[in-house]
Formats: structure tokens, sequence, C-alpha cells
């Protein structure tokens, strides 16, 4: 019996031992590496230069170019979060039914968030194109503007037409998880609610929202981490431009070490990128837990 | 207090089924198909119709359709000025690399976690919870290593990343797939002498069949889309993958638009074909996690 115990054990190992090489590898490796070199004066091609102590951090507190990165990140994030929720959500609670134009939709709201965000840059940037964009070209001719306008050159309308974007892209895919969230209400409050004649807003918000309150957080916090590492879609439409009005944190940690070389200042502010993230990751948490706690099952 | 409802409610009863109400939530709902499906598919379509117009149409008027007909040029240059098949070909090769290593971890890491706690409660968290992180935050230590170990520029180096990226994912798929088989029947494995990778081979991995496509799919398109990694680490034909392509493309040439179109194209057709096939796949497998 023990040396069968024991062998199960190395077989539980066995399994589990490839993720956890993986994540030391992967993740605790870069994350101590991270640390050290931040406390440096570093370059790409010469690490570990000299020892500076907390020098990167105190000038990362200064730089304001930085302190802009987070503000962005987070507008941008909780922006189309917010966006793509609500629109999401709405279109859910109208087509919560098994029909023609639902299955329609399920179908066709696969097809955003599975394009290659690069093409979809690609494709937006034509959209947009101040001299013969499509955007450009049906507005001005409707009467809407006046003459033609660069989206992508406006420093507060560019940081709008990335998101916008971004709001196409993901959208559907907030649908198509409340459709799911919707399938999977119980019939029994409706009943009931029907039986103590309420009516269909009554419904929506004692029985509909409560109970797909924890459904519906879990999206928007998988939206909100992925919104927050936005890169692909900056670096396409606008290079963090125009000046520095969509340099999200991802793309400004990128330039400082993949274009300046200052590995030991980027490794400074990803370490505080983590913090943040962390942080706000333990209040949404925290906020999950209540929620569920309250309106869960 | 039921018996002063029911009555009401009986009351209420004829004037629910109005058929012209029906009627009008009928066409709202087309209605807002239909607006739904412009604004989803008016990019797309506007990107096929520039990748056929005439140079010149596309630098004068930004119209969705060609007006002085349809032309191929922009899909010859497209393939003459870019090496698309050879960036094509290492997306795959990337992909189906990266697919395969996820699948080898997470599957018997899922199951490890999911049936007997291993790791307890912090290794799901910690493979979770990498996918936090924002991948440009482990950008300069994957660089520093990846060149020391000269994987720089592999395919396989890029493989091994999109696996670092997609294990969260695909555990997190994984492990609900695995959560919701009977365990019972497992156990009556165990019982006749099987081995737990026995019991994970031969009956939970068939059982979890469909799950286990979703999954792969899945990972297949993160990494066929993926950017950051495949801009950091690598740099000629060998190695760069279709967006690097189509990014490189954009800034080497001007903004040639109808040959990016055509170029973008020729990376966006396999992936909804791919999505076609396993349409059914990919919206179970994506849904059922959040909702629960």
């Amino acid at each position: 019996m023990h040396t069968l115990h024991r062998q199960h054990r190395r077989e539980i190992l066995w399994m589990v031992g490839p993720a956890i090489a993986t994540l030391i590898v992967f993740s605790l490796y870069p994350l101590i590496y991270s640390i050290a070199l931040s406390t440096t004066d570093s370059q790409l091609a010469r690490p570990f230069r000299e020892f500076v102590a907390f020098k990167n951090y105190t000038d990362a507190v200064r730089d304001a170019l930085f302190g802009n990165s987070l503000v962005l990140t987070f507008v941008y994030a909780f922006g189309v979060t917010a966006i793509e929720m609500a629109i999401g959500f709405g279109l859910a609670l109208l087509l919560n039914r098994e029909s023609g134009p639902t299955r329609f939709a399920r179908t066709l709201g696969l097809l955003p968030f599975i394009t290659p965000p690069v093409a979809i840059a690609a494709i937006w940037r034509l959209i947009y194109d101040p001299s013969s964009g499509m955007l450009n070209h049906y507005l001005v001719g409707a009467g809407i503007l006046e003459q033609n306008v660069a989206f992508l050159g406006i420093p507060g309308l560019a940081m709008a037409s990335v998101m916008l974007v971004d709001i196409w892209q993901w959208t559907p895919f907030v649908f198509l998880l409340s459709l799911a969230i919707l399938a999977s209400l119980p019939h029994e409050p409706y009943e009931a609610a029907a039986v103590d004649g309420a009516n269909s807003w009554q419904q929506f918000i004692h029985i509909t929202l409560p109970l797909c309150l924890p459904g519906l957080l879990v999206v928007a916090i998988l939206r909100l981490i992925g919104a927050m590492k936005v890169f692909d879609l900056v670096f396409m439409l606008t290079f963090g431009g125009p000046g520095s009005s969509t340099q999200v944190a991802s793309f400004y940690i990128y330039k400082v070490a993949f274009q300046q070389f200052k590995t030991g200042y980027a490794s400074a502010l990803t370490i505080i990128v983590i913090i943040v993230l962390s942080a706000l990751v333990t209040v949404l948490t925290v906020l999950y837990r209540r929620v569920q706690m309250r309106y869960g099952p | 207090m039921t018996e002063q409802v029911i009555p009401s409610s009986l009351h209420r009863q004829p004037a629910k089924p109005l058929r012209p109400m029906r009627t009008v939530m009928h066409l709202v709902r087309w209605a807002t198909v239909a607006l739904l499906l412009a604004f989803t598919l008016i990019p797309l379509i506007f990107m096929v119709t520039t990748s056929l117009k005439s140079p010149i149409e596309i630098r004068i008027s930004g119209s969705l359709f060609p007006s002085e007909g349809v032309f191929l040029v922009n899909w010859e240059r497209a393939f003459r000025n870019v090496p698309l098949p050879r960036y094509l070909w290492n997306s795959l090769i990337v992909g189906l690399m990266s697919t395969a290593l996820t699948l080898l971890v997470a599957v018997p890491a899922s199951y490890a976690i999911v049936r007997f706690r291993a790791g307890g409660r912090w290794l799901p968290s910690w493979i979770l919870g990498t996918y936090v992180a924002p991948p440009i935050v482990i950008s300069v230590p994957i660089f520093t290593l990846m060149r020391t170990v000269g994987l720089v520029d592999q395919p396989f180096g890029l493989a091994l990343l999109h696996m670092v990226g997609n294990l969260p994912v695909a555990t997190w798929m994984l492990m609900d797939f695995i959560r919701s088989l009977p365990v019972e029947v497992e156990e009556a494995a165990q019982m006749d002498g099987a081995s737990y990778w026995g019991v994970l081979l031969r009956i939970v991995v068939p059982l979890i069949l469909p799950g286990l496509i979703a999954t792969a799919i899945i990972c297949l398109i993160l990494s066929w889309n993926e950017f950051l990694f495949a801009l950091i680490l690598t740099y000629s034909l060998r190695s760069q993958t279709f967006p690097i392509g189509i990014s490189e493309f954009q800034g080497e040439h001007g903004l040639q638009f109808g040959e990016i179109s055509a170029a973008a194209l020729t990376g966006i057709v396999p992936v909804y074909v791919l999505a076609m096939f396993f349409q059914r796949y990919l919206i179970h497998g994506l849904t059922r996690g959040s909702v629960k």
C-alpha cells in the first residue's frame, strides 16, 4: 500500500512538473531578474553595468511620460470595458431567445476577436485615413463633417479612435458570453415573479440583473485585464502618438527597453506596473467575492 | 398572499400574447442584428473591396465598393513585395508547435490540479495569475534568456513563449472540462489497476475531446495572432510570423493600402476557415468557463 502511494505521488509530480518548470523559468525567473536589473543602470547589450539602488524608481516617479502612460492605460481599459459591457450585455438581453437572428448573431460574433489584431489595425488605419479613408468619405459625404479629419492625428481623438477599434474587436465577445450567462439562468424565479404579477422591468431589476451579476463581473474583469495589456493596436495605429497621447504603459515600456535600450529603467517601470496591476486585481477579487456572496448561487 | 395574487394574474392572462407587439419585437431584433452585422462586417468588407480596387481609386476615394471595376493588381504586388507564403508558413509552424506544447503541459497539470488538488491552492492561482501580467513585463529578461540559450529568431523559441502565454487560458478551460466529468468512471478504472496516467490518457482525454479540440483551436488562433513576443524575438524570415510581416510591410513601403489589405486577408482567411469548421466547439469552449 505504501509503495503504491509513493508511485501515485510520483505520477502526480510528473503531471504538474512541466507546468511548474514553465512557471519557474518564464515567470519566477523573469520577476527576480527584473527586480535585480531594476536596481542597476543597464543597457540591452550590457546588463548590470552599474548598481544604482533605487535611482530608477525615483526617476520613474518623476517621469511625467510614465505617469501619463499609466493614466492612459486606465482610461483605455476602463473606457472600453464599460462600453463593451453595456453594448454586449444590452444586445444579449434583446436577442436572448433562441431564434434565427440570435443564431446568426452568435456566428457573426465570433469573427472580430479571432481576427489578427495587426490585420484589424491595418483595416482601421485605412478606415481612419485623413485623405482617402472610408470614415471621412461617408461622414463628409453625409454632411456630418465639413472637411476630412485626421482621426489618428489629433491627441484626444486618436485615443478615442484606438478605443473604437478595441470596441469593434471585443464587443461581440462580450455579447457571446452574455448570451451564455443569460441562457444559464434558472426559470423558477421568473415563474414566481409572473405569478406575483411583476412586469418585465421589475423582473429585469430584481431577477435578471442580480443573477447575472457574478458572471458579468467575470467577463468585465477578463476584459479589463485584456485591455490593460493593449500593445499591438497602439503599435500599428498610432505608434503612441500624436505626441504621447496614445502611449499606454505597455508601449512606453517597449520604447524604453527596445528602442532606447534602457533595460534597467524599463525593469523598474515593469515592477511598478506589476505592483499597480496586483493592487487592481486584489480589489477586483474582493469585489467579486462580495458580489458572489450577495448574489451568487 | 398567493390567494390574492392568483386572480390578478388570471386577469392579465388574455392581455399577454399581443400579436402586433410580438411583431414589433421581432422587427427590433432583426434591426439590431442588421446594425451589429453592419458594424462588424463593414470593416472586413472594406478590406476585401480595397484589395480589389485600382491603386488610383484607393488614393482618391474611400467608398465601400469599387466604382472603376475590379483589379487583382494589389494581390499580385502583395505577393511580389511581401514573402507572404513564408510568413504564413512560419506562423503555422509556430502555432502547431506551441499548441502541442501547451496541451502537453496543460492537460496533465489541469487533471492533477482538479482530481488530486496537486499544488494546493497556489499552483492554479499561479498559473491563472500569469494571465494578469502584460507580456511586456517579462520581455527584457525573456529576451536575454532566449539570446543566451540561442533561441532568438528560432520558430521553436517563439513557440515556447506562446506556450507560456496560452498556458493560463488552456488550463482555465481544461480544468473546467475535467471538473464536469463524473469521477466514478475514473475511480472504477483505478480499481481495475490502471495508473493515473493510464486513466488520464485512456479515459479522461477521450471524454473531454470536444473541449480539448476547442482549447487547441483557441491556442492555435492566439499564437497565430500574437504580436509582441514575435516582434521582440524574431528578426529574419527564418522565424518572422504573419503579424510581423504585415507590420514591417506597413512601415517599409509607405501606405500601399491595396497591398496591405490583400496581405492582411491572406492571414485572416485561414483563421476564419478554421473557425468555421470548428464553430460549435469554439463557442461552446469559450462561453462555458465564464458562466460558472
